[in-house]
């Protein structure tokens, strides 16, 4: 069956409060409405209004109210609506979920999913095109997840779900309405993806390229069209940003000898910069040449279209830096 | 209001443990043993015992920075409540979170975030929990002037009442937020119990420094948010003793408003000179009472002070389930 991105989310969902009646879902705008790209549609009359609940615009309380029910026993799922949103709550994220557990002691535990619409979406303007990835991933405690299809993104929030840690989900927007291809069987099959295992996208021998979220179809076309150019690219996709799976990327990169990451986010102290440095220092005797950051000019995305097409890697840019490294 | 002797005595002997516990961490502080920061809590016995009072198993607590001793009043053994404070490993929290973070989950403390504020939706959530399960619990939250111009709180009030869920908000007026009067920070008077009729919430406003006027009071609220009727809010009005935290001189207030206070506002004194005059205590119990919890303290200081505190290799322990 063609499955869309939206679905699979919003078949996660379901299924796991099916599974579970300890998982409730909160955030604005997701009962009658059914959330502002119709995710959530039909779960308000499914689950009740107990399971089920709109918020005031109060990110900080909703925050703490995902930490609270899910310390004393419940599994909430809190969305934020757009990912830009995660800021008005910064300190409730970094402060609270991810530290909770370290400062209260082992007693302690967060099963709560924070789930945000992530990145550019043609002409949402500065304050609603945000990823936030590289944000949070300077809070020790947090497990970010960027799923970049619609099979990952079922099987991972799934797991997010079912695990006893904090979990940023971050959903690329532009995916929403991506379909793919996936037996009906294993869609129906209660699949889960493990979190902190990275999926390696295209297999390739010449050079290992990172891509997160959106990036990772873009990267997916720019492998295929090098192929023609003679050049074999081994796309790896995270799935988890934090932490990292080291030894699915450090594996590649001993083929490969070469890297690069791809974000749709601004280059300057973004995901790349992270890796880089990581891969610089653990894979150091690996690397033929340096570590390529493809990313976001360090720009506000702008509302203008092809303004906002411009700054973020596409597949020509991509080709464009990995052409350099061959 | 009549009350039964046992009732009296529970009162009391938490209200005077709240006070010696509050008085020891001043002069542990004094010694140079404790790693952090201390914020006394006396002047305040008054108001948070007599909000306790009102508790019941399966509530919930998100307490302030002040007074500590609440979290040994709600259950946590001495040995835990000193080794985190001096942040050793059998501490609540292994020693990572110190003087803010004491307690633990199974007497209902839902932990603290040291910028005050961020947690009140903490609180909230614990009483989702409770709406979730359809128990007749609730979840108090308490918080002080400062806190109170805080967004957080708000967005947890509006939260709240907009999902009609047992909180009760407890304003702890100690009137200064470190230098700043509560007077200046706030257009009305109270500053809690002023603004809680943008919630729709149920308010009162009491001297905290009369347990007794504190619990009645609390009660009648804790009865409406029991029965499901969504938060309410109370205001608990008192006085800072000592600065905001041990070494501030107070240089910013009139030491003879702080003077009359402790003299005159005084909950301990206050109380047990009613029972004493009541028939109800001895001053022979009282020093026996005194004698027995200092000792105990005493002996739970020295274990912590013996306390293994976390090595190197434990770092990372505790970070994630």
């Amino acid at each position: 069956m063609k499955v869309t991105y939206a679905k699979a989310i919003g078949d996660a969902l379901k299924e796991e409060m099916r599974r579970d009646d300890k998982v409730l879902l909160f955030g604005e705008d997701v009962a009658q409405f059914g959330n502002i790209f119709g995710i959530t549609r039909g779960m308000l009359e499914e689950f009740g209004p107990k399971r089920i609940r709109n918020t005031p615009i109060a990110e900080t309380a909703m925050v703490g109210a995902a930490i609270g029910s899910a310390e004393t026993g419940m599994r909430p799922v809190l969305e934020l609506m757009y990912s830009d949103f995660a800021l008005v709550c910064f300190s409730e994220i970094f402060h609270c979920v991810a530290k909770w557990r370290y400062m209260h002691g082992p007693e302690y535990k967060l099963p709560l999913v924070i789930r945000n619409a992530s990145g550019s979406s043609n002409g949402a303007g500065p304050e609603h095109s945000n990823c936030v990835e590289s944000l949070f991933m300077h809070a020790p405690g947090l497990t970010i997840v960027t799923p970049s299809c619609a099979y990952d993104a079922k099987g991972l929030l799934k797991s997010a779900i079912r695990s006893d840690n904090p979990v940023l989900f971050c959903e690329p927007k532009l995916m929403y309405q991506q379909k793919q291809e996936i037996d009906d069987e294993v869609y129906n099959s209660d699949y889960t993806i493990p979190l902190g295992v990275a999926d390696v996208k295209v297999s390739g021998s010449d050079i290992t390229l990172i891509a997160v979220g959106l990036m990772v179809p873009r990267a997916i076309a720019a492998a295929e069209k090098l192929a023609a150019e003679g050049i074999s690219v081994e796309v790896i996709d995270p799935r988890t940003i934090a932490p990292l799976d080291k030894e699915t990327i450090y594996a590649s990169i001993r083929k490969t000898h070469h890297v690069a990451i791809v974000e749709e986010s601004n280059l300057t102290a973004g995901i790349g910069a992270e890796f880089a440095a990581l891969f610089q220092k653990e894979m150091y005797d690996e690397l033929d040449g340096p570590v390529e950051r493809i990313a976001a000019l360090d720009v506000p995305i702008a509302y203008n279209m092809d303004a906002e097409h411009y700054s973020i890697p596409d597949v020509d840019d991509i080709c464009r830096v990995l052409r350099t490294m061959h | 209001m009549e009350y039964a002797k046992d009732f009296l005595l529970k009162v009391h002997k938490e209200l005077l443990e709240t006070r010696l516990m509050e008085k020891k961490l001043t002069e542990i502080y004094a010694q140079g043993i404790v790693p952090g920061h201390i914020h006394s809590g006396m002047g305040q016995e008054g108001s948070y015992v007599g909000v306790l009072s009102t508790r019941k198993k399966g509530d919930y607590f998100k307490f302030g920075h002040r007074p500590l001793a609440a979290n040994y009043i709600v259950g946590e053994p001495m040995d835990a409540f000193f080794g985190e404070l001096l942040g050793k490993l059998t501490g609540n929290a292994l020693g990572h979170g110190g003087t803010n973070h004491l307690g633990r989950l199974q007497d209902g403390v839902v932990g603290f975030s040291g910028s005050l504020g961020c947690d009140a939706g903490v609180a909230v959530g614990a009483a989702l929990t409770i709406d979730a399960e359809q128990r007749d619990n609730i979840s108090y939250f308490f918080y002080g002037d400062g806190t109170a111009s805080r967004g957080p709180v708000h967005e947890a009030m509006c939260l709240a009442s907009c999902w009609k869920l047992p909180v009760l908000f407890v304003c702890e007026n100690n009137q200064f937020a470190i230098s700043t009067p509560s007077s200046y920070s706030s257009a009305v008077p109270n500053p809690g119990a002023d603004r809680a009729a943008g919630y729709g919430m149920p308010t009162a406003v009491v001297d905290g420094t009369d347990v007794l006027a504190v619990y009645e009071a609390t009660q009648k609220l804790v009865d409406y948010v029991r029965a499901g009727n969504g938060p309410a809010l109370i205001e608990c009005k008192e006085y800072r003793w000592r600065g905001h935290f041990e070494g501030d001189q107070c240089a910013y207030r009139d030491a003879d408003v702080t003077h009359k206070y402790m003299t005159e506002k005084d909950s301990v004194a206050l109380f047990e000179a009613k029972l004493l005059e009541q028939g109800v205590v001895t001053e022979e119990y009282l020093a026996k009472l005194r004698e027995d919890f200092d000792k105990a303290m005493d002996e739970a200081i020295a274990h912590a002070v013996e306390a293994p505190a976390m090595q190197p290799a434990d770092i990372y322990d505790c970070l994630y389930a």
